[in-house]
């Protein structure tokens, strides 16, 4: 047991599964359950709802907050505008609790210490409650910093991943559905960065046909960010969930990988080498590896989801593939067409509806 | 908004001089066959293919013993759930189609019920049911061919007529009831494909490689290429035009008269086959050879011989790879709806029933007719035997049961002659769709034999709006890229002016265009779709092709630059300066 785990940091893989969701949000507490089914998490804490919660409340911020959203007019998008950026400055300008401060940078130091690394890099990412439910879907709509690394920076992003709870976007989108803040508390994942080779998102239902016989994967070389801000059009992948044959696999060009500046610290875009820009970046056994941790999820949670993973550097063939996050897909499910072949359906649906 | 072609200019009464219709006699299940009116302005019509002669007036009786009888029979006896069969309406000479809508959606309801046990009953026992209407054709056959209309009186010859019109009317109920249910589970065969991401342009290799009457027609035909060699008569085959050789060779005596002989006793065998589907103005190769020898000669003159075994053998191969190729690319849940789909339209296979089809009906059953109709004119007086193909149904049987006589009608005849050249000559220019163009087709006649389709209908709205199309799209039909002189032609009469690398540009075609094949570089038709006569020779041959571009014999001109790109199905004119 870490001598860190407690009320306000609490370590994915030792903390109550059952009790996850709530105290760590959405996004880490699914990470905390996938850790319990066996999947290949990687290390990770979270500064929980409750510090979140004791931050705000004795910093006076929860105040704040309530006195700068009560004026605002929803339909004037400059006022929101202005009220989202007020709130967001005070975040920044707020320090944490001393107590809060040294419970983080402890925790920092173990995961360096564990990851045998000094100043680990990490991924810090928002995890609110109700993030990824299917009635308000707040998906990527809260920051995620990646490659962040020493534990006074890992603070400050914990305290963007905080302000980022009051974008612009997230304030209206509130104010119009009626939800308030105080509903959406948020925890900040702090989690092992990863070294990439590939990465990417899968499906384990087509994301526009819907047809659920299938897992479709995207991928590219290194880290997401460059196909996520469509830099890059992914390798696409599908395979047959039946018998885990691969039906497709359209190589792409790929121009440009996200890579780590250790320099920096940050991830950066750059070019990717000649040699491997038309190359497959994922090989029939990695495809079987995501697809095998992609239908324990799915069975595991009893709906479809999409997912994204990484294949690390360090990983040797037959080692599970890192799922980095999980989330409930908000695709229609086709209904299967029924099994066999049946000519006057098939008629009705493709002749006789003059298609 | 709409496209609406004007008929003002076909708007009439009269079907040809001297004759309006009583209605009377005219079989037709639903709509009857009739001329234009300005209410037909609202539906959608377009030219059929199968006529680029057009037709003479006991021709049109296919009007209506095929559409207005076959189609409108067998749509409501399947039934087709949103129309009824075709209907057609002669603008001169030529004929115009539309479907027939079934508007209301309970109506719809209701056919779709009693259509699924219909249809799942048909293809369980295609064959047998096949095969008990291929002999009921054949009975019929045997009973007229057995007759000598030279030596029948006229009474006699008037109920061969009745007979022949019969046997014909009958044979297009068949054709038709065949045709649809084969067509319907193709077609939804093909959608299932598309939807799971199949290559569609490789539906037709799944149901190739299987043995049909016309390929034994033209092994035989290659038969009699090899003796002509191997008797020493190349060089007579390769220096006299097709229309002499009958009378040479028989003039030669030895190898030629001999050879001549052979030739003769094949075409007891399959002479009786006219050159074009569905018209008594056509000849047999029995009546005229010229057509059956003009294959021959182009298989004498060619160095290499078709070996049709090993063709076989390349189409079942091609066939089970292309299986095998789009089954690993379905998860195992579609898997098992391909191999029914594949196994169900193999077995009641349509490439397969076409090519049959065409043997047992479509080239063969107007011609007891044509033959008592021409026996009728010459026994009671006419100029010329074929006048008795200028006459409708009520006036040749009216001749034929002495109640007219021939003489009375001679002036009317002349002028139909007329009629018919001045309509002839007209064709090429003959709008290829008048009416309301629909957003879509249902009928699955329309969609497939006359590629109807969405390619089709958007060449012709965008035509409507822009008249500078550089390129047409239509249906991939045969694989590759090929680039040329484009030829236009508007019927098969001149097709031996064809010369290698050309690019073949038509309406459609027909068994009678196939030698032409050898010779082309490339096809493009207007009409058709991936199991039209032009798609399945184009890949027998290794011709590019692209069927159903609505336009092609519009917007390209004899002499164009023409290139086909069978793989995308897209057609790009280079217009000849």
């Amino acid at each position: 047991m870490s001598s860190t785990a407690g009320r306000r940091i609490v370590w994915i893989d030792t903390v109550d599964p059952d009790d996850a969701l709530r105290r760590t949000g959405a996004k880490m507490g699914r990470l905390a359950e996938m850790a319990r089914d066996g999947l290949s998490i990687p290390l990770a804490f979270a500064v929980t709802i409750e510090a979140f919660r004791e931050h705000v409340a004795e910093t006076g911020l929860d105040h704040r907050i309530d006195e700068v959203l009560a004026g605002v007019d929803v339909s004037d998008g400059a006022a929101v505008e202005s009220a989202a950026e007020t709130i967001r400055a005070a975040f920044r300008e707020t320090p944490m609790s001393p107590e809060l401060e040294a419970e983080i940078e402890e925790a920092y130091d173990e995961l360096s210490d564990r990851c045998s690394d000094l100043n680990v890099p990490v991924a810090v990412r928002s995890s609110a409650t109700g993030e990824d439910s299917s009635d308000a879907s707040f998906a990527g709509i809260f920051d995620t910093y990646l490659g962040i690394s020493g534990a006074q920076a890992t603070i400050n992003a914990v305290r963007d991943c905080w302000a980022s709870l009051f974008t612009t976007r997230a304030v209206d989108y509130r104010l119009k559905r009626g939800i308030s803040h105080h509903d959406m508390p948020m925890a900040v994942g702090v989690v092992e960065l990863v070294h990439a080779r590939a990465s990417g998102v899968a499906f384990s239902v087509h994301p526009v046909t819907g047809k659920s016989d299938r897992i479709v994967i995207e991928a590219n070389w290194g880290w997401g960010e460059a196909v996520v801000q469509g830099l890059v059009t992914p390798d696409h992948v599908e395979v047959g969930k039946a018998d885990g044959r691969i039906l497709k696999h359209d190589v792409s060009r790929k121009d440009i990988v996200s890579a780590f500046d250790f320099a920096a610290g940050v991830v950066v875009e750059i070019p990717m080498p000649a040699r491997l820009r038309e190359r497959a970046c994922l090989d029939d056994e990695q495809i079987g590896a995501i697809t095998a941790a992609v239908l324990e999820i799915e069975k595991r949670y009893g709906y479809p989801v999409d997912v994204e993973w990484v294949v690390s550097r360090h990983r040797r063939p037959g080692e599970p593939i890192s799922i980095v996050q999980s989330r409930p897909v908000t695709t229609a499910v086709e209904e299967s067409n029924p099994a066999g072949y049946d000519p006057m359906a098939l008629a009705q649906k493709y002749i006789f509806s003059g298609r | 908004m709409a496209t609406i072609v004007s008929v003002d200019e076909f708007i009439t009464d009269e079907w040809y001089p001297g004759f309006k219709p009583a209605f009377e006699h005219a079989p037709y299940y639903v709509e009857p066959f009739r001329t234009f009116n300005k209410e037909d302005e609202k539906r959608f019509w377009f030219l059929d293919f199968h006529w680029p002669r057009g037709l003479t007036p006991l021709g049109l009786i296919w009007n209506e013993d095929g559409y207005n009888w076959g189609t409108q029979f067998a749509a409501e006896n399947l039934p087709l759930p949103p129309g009824r069969g075709l209907v057609s309406r002669i603008a001169g000479i030529h004929t115009y189609a539309s479907p027939i809508d079934v508007q209301s959606p309970y109506e719809i309801g209701e056919r779709a019920q009693r259509m699924g046990p219909r249809l799942g009953e048909f293809l369980a026992n295609f064959d047998e049911i096949w095969a008990s209407r291929r002999d009921e054709v054949e009975r019929g056959w045997q009973h007229l061919v057995a007759m000598d209309p030279s030596s029948m009186s006229l009474p006699e010859l008037s109920t061969m007529l009745t007979e022949a019109r019969a046997y014909h009317k009958r044979a297009f109920e068949i054709h038709f009831e065949i045709m649809y249910p084969l067509l319907v589970n193709y077609l939804g065969f093909y959608g299932m494909c598309a939807e799971m991401g199949l290559d569609v342009s490789q539906i037709g290799k799944f149901l190739q490689g299987y043995d049909t009457k016309i390929m034994e027609t033209d092994r035989e035909l290659w038969k009699l290429a090899r003796a002509a060699k191997q008797g020493g008569l190349t060089e007579v085959f390769a220096t006299t035009p097709a229309s002499e050789l009958a009378a040479k060779l028989d003039a030669m005596g030895g190898a030629g008269a001999a050879w001549m002989t052979q030739f003769r006793d094949f075409l007891q065998v399959y002479g009786y086959r006219t050159e074009g589907s569905c018209d008594v103005a056509l000849p047999s190769w029995i009546e005229d050879p010229t057509p059956a020898l003009g294959t021959i000669q182009s298989f004498v003159v060619k160095e290499e011989e078709h070996d049709f075994e090993k063709a076989l053998a390349a189409a079942i191969e091609e066939r089970e790879t292309a299986i095998d190729e789009a089954r690993s690319k379905l998860t195992a849940e579609e898997q098992t709806g391909f191999d029914a789909g594949v196994a169900s339209c193999q077995a009641a296979n349509f490439p397969w029933w076409q090519d049959d089809h065409n043997y047992y009906i479509d080239l063969k059953v107007s011609l007891p007719m044509r033959w008592a109709a021409r026996a009728i004119a010459e026994k009671t007086g006419a100029d010329h035997p074929d006048d008795g193909l200028f006459l409708f149904w009520p006036e040749l049987t009216a001749v034929a049961d002495g109640e007219k006589s021939m003489d009375s009608l001679k002036s009317i005849v002349k002028a139909r002659h007329e009629y018919f050249d001045y309509w002839h000559e007209r064709r090429p220019s003959m709008p290829k769709v008048l009416g309301t163009i629909p957003e879509a087709v249902t009928d699955p006649v329309l969609i497939e034999i006359f590629g109807l389709n969405q390619h089709f209908l958007n060449a012709i709205q965008a035509a409507g709006t822009d008249g500078d199309v550089k390129t047409l799209t239509g249906v991939p039909a045969s694989k590759g890229k090929a680039r040329g002189r484009a030829r236009v032609f508007n019927n098969a009469d001149n097709l031996h002016t064809l010369e290698p690398g050309d690019i073949l540009v038509c309406e459609s075609t027909s068994p009678n265009w196939t030698p032409a094949f050898a010779k082309i570089a490339g096809c493009v038709c207007d009409g058709g779709g991936m199991l039209s006569h032009a798609a399945i020779v184009g890949r027998e041959y290794g011709v590019p092709t692209v069927t159903a571009v609505g336009l092609g014999t519009v917007v390209i001109a004899e002499g164009d630059e023409v290139e086909v790109d069978g793989d995308t199905g897209t057609v790009t004119v280079f217009k000849a300066s």
